[in-house]
């Protein structure tokens, strides 16, 4: 909305709430029509989630249909929460970004629902088709073979989209959310094309396989959700708390840092399996390299909540936003360690890895979402969020959960890994050592979902109109003592 | 060298070239257009006369009613 360096005049701030009312009113179809659906898979991604985690410490639970074994919901969760949740959500998400940054209306509305559609039936045909059997055992791109046209077709759509509100737009500078944005598009749809034609259709075989699957797998978090995660937070945090981030010159370092490095850290995975040796050392140096970008974020967003943390208190929006950010820095600190031969010794093909892969795509990427949405969706519906004691629940539950999850399977996965290391110790004995942390996964799992519900509630509640109708005010959280809460009246 | 390890060179090869071309264009085209050259500037585009720098945006609800 431009530069701002003497106090506005009332006439300014008018024209500027309006124009920034009509672009979010324009978002209102599309970005709801994703922010919706991604809400749904996440649903059912949990439910399959929970079914799939407590299948691991009881056995028997569920064994009287096939559809249901273990190897098909477990890859039908991580689809519909990686693929379903996350990316609808973050395409959402961006659609509003872009078009709020750009200072231009949304363009092509029905084109994006096409997009949106195109996407959900590729989701439904995704699930569906795992628990038929029609799966395929390779991580990430799970997913049977009539997906892959539903997706590419979307994501096409949606990448011609942003590059043309990009080329209308009406504001000259490119906001570092935009650089995350833009470069979030054009490098999934390849990253996707590239990979399915390498597995799928050249049909490659062995090592090759599993060097471009773990190239698709790592880089799906940091090439298409840690851009769309990383950049929200970049608008979210600084525009929450009314500060210009602390350092843009780091977080356009941030950036190019990511873009140059984040691309070789994914073999990583395979360290310790029959690949070439030189190729998992220059992973382990793409992964140590990432510790510019993470701490250039890192920097950025603590300096600039630096002085602000009471906000946390008022902002649902900001309480999500930042645990995301906060879950950014150590995640990607963990990965790089990860990355380290020795380390891998024993962390590797463990429930340490899981947990890492859980704080990543949900300690990070799902709470910025959350955050995303908690600051979005009023300002397009108009509406205020129904009741603050199911955001608190929400994020409660969420926070709670993830850091439960984290710690038992971190703690569990690492002595897992001590043991397989050591011949003398039986395989049936690690089995039964690591029962409790994956029943204690599965309590965290349950209270995850409890959080899911609440906030599926509350998106539901503020489509059906239930919120108070906002004026051009915040979300509130809390209510300051002695001020009144969102819709109410000041007093006199 | 099979038709499959071709393809697969050839679609290595494609990609970094993708890639790399794409970043150095944007970058070139980032420097001539002058996004690098203002970062205070940069920083503040955010902001505006509606919800400018000083203002909470999702609490202390007096302020910016």
């Amino acid at each position: 909305m431009g530069v701002t360096l003497t106090p506005p005049t009332p006439a300014d701030r008018a024209q500027a709430a309006r124009e920034r009312r009509e672009i979010d009113s324009s978002c209102r179809g599309p970005v709801l029509h994703y922010a919706a659906s991604a809400v749904a898979w996440l649903l059912v991604g949990t439910t399959l989630a929970v079914v799939a985690s407590v299948k691991l410490h009881s056995p028997y639970f569920l064994t009287g249909s096939e559809y249901l074994t273990f190897g098909r919901v477990r890859m039908a969760h991580l689809q519909a929460v990686g693929i379903g949740w996350s990316a609808m959500a973050g395409m959402g998400g961006a659609c509003w970004l872009m078009c709020r940054l750009s200072r231009a209306t949304l363009l092509y509305p029905k084109l994006l629902h096409v997009a949106a559609g195109l996407w959900n039936v590729g989701m439904v045909a995704n699930v569906l088709g795992i628990l038929a059997g029609h799966g395929r055992s390779v991580e990430w791109l799970d997913s049977p073979p009539y997906v892959a046209p539903f997706l590419v077709a979307s994501i096409g759509i949606f990448s011609v989209w942003t590059a043309a509100t990009f080329v209308r737009r009406r504001e000259p500078h490119v906001y570092v959310t935009q650089w995350y944005i833009l470069a979030a598009v054009f490098w999934f749809p390849v990253l996707y094309l590239v990979t399915v034609g390498m597995i799928f259709w050249v049909r490659s075989t062995g090592v090759m396989q599993m060097v471009v699957n773990w190239w698709f797998g790592h880089n799906y978090l940091g090439l298409w959700l840690t851009p769309m995660g990383v950049g929200a937070a970049y608008y979210l945090i600084p525009k929450i708390i009314g500060r210009p981030v602390h350092s843009y010159y780091l977080s356009i370092i941030g950036f190019w840092a990511l873009a140059l490095f984040y691309s070789w850290a994914g073999i990583h995975h395979l360290i310790g399996g029959p690949i070439p040796a030189w190729l998992a050392t220059a992973s382990t140096v793409g992964s140590m390299m990432m510790f510019i970008p993470v701490i250039a974020v890192a920097i950025n967003h603590h300096m600039t909540m630096l002085g602000s943390f009471h906000v946390l208190r008022y902002s649902p929006a900001l309480r999500f936003t930042v645990f995301g950010a906060m879950t950014y820095t150590a995640v990607s600190f963990q990965g790089s360690i990860e990355s380290l031969k020795d380390f891998s010794e024993v962390a590797h093909f463990t429930h340490y890895t899981v947990a890492h892969a859980h704080l990543g795509a949900y300690g990070f990427f799902t709470m910025v979402m959350f955050g995303l949405f908690y600051y979005m969706i009023p300002r397009l519906t108009g509406r205020e969020w129904f009741s603050a004691r199911l955001i608190s629940l929400h994020f409660w539950c969420d926070a709670v959960g993830i850091s439960i999850y984290f710690v038992s399977l971190t703690v569990g996965g690492w002595w897992q890994g001590r043991m397989l290391n050591d011949p003398n110790v039986p395989f049936g004995n690690i089995v039964e050592y690591v029962r409790p942390y994956l029943f204690t996964r599965s309590v965290a799992g349950c209270l995850m979902g409890v959080g899911h519900v609440a906030f599926a509630l509350l998106l539901v509640a503020n489509l059906a109109g239930w919120g108070r109708k906002r004026g051009i005010g915040p979300a509130y959280f809390v209510a300051p003592a002695g001020k009144p809460a969102a819709g109410e009246p000041a007093p006199v | 060298m099979t038709p499959t390890n071709l393809a697969i060179l050839a679609t290595i090869v494609g990609a970094v070239v993708l890639f790399g071309a794409a970043t150095v264009l944007a970058m070139g085209w980032a420097v001539r257009a002058g996004q690098f050259e203002n970062f205070d500037r940069g920083a503040r585009s955010i902001f505006g006369p509606d919800e400018p720098v000083g203002e909470p945006t999702d609490a202390f609800p007096r302020e910016t009613d």
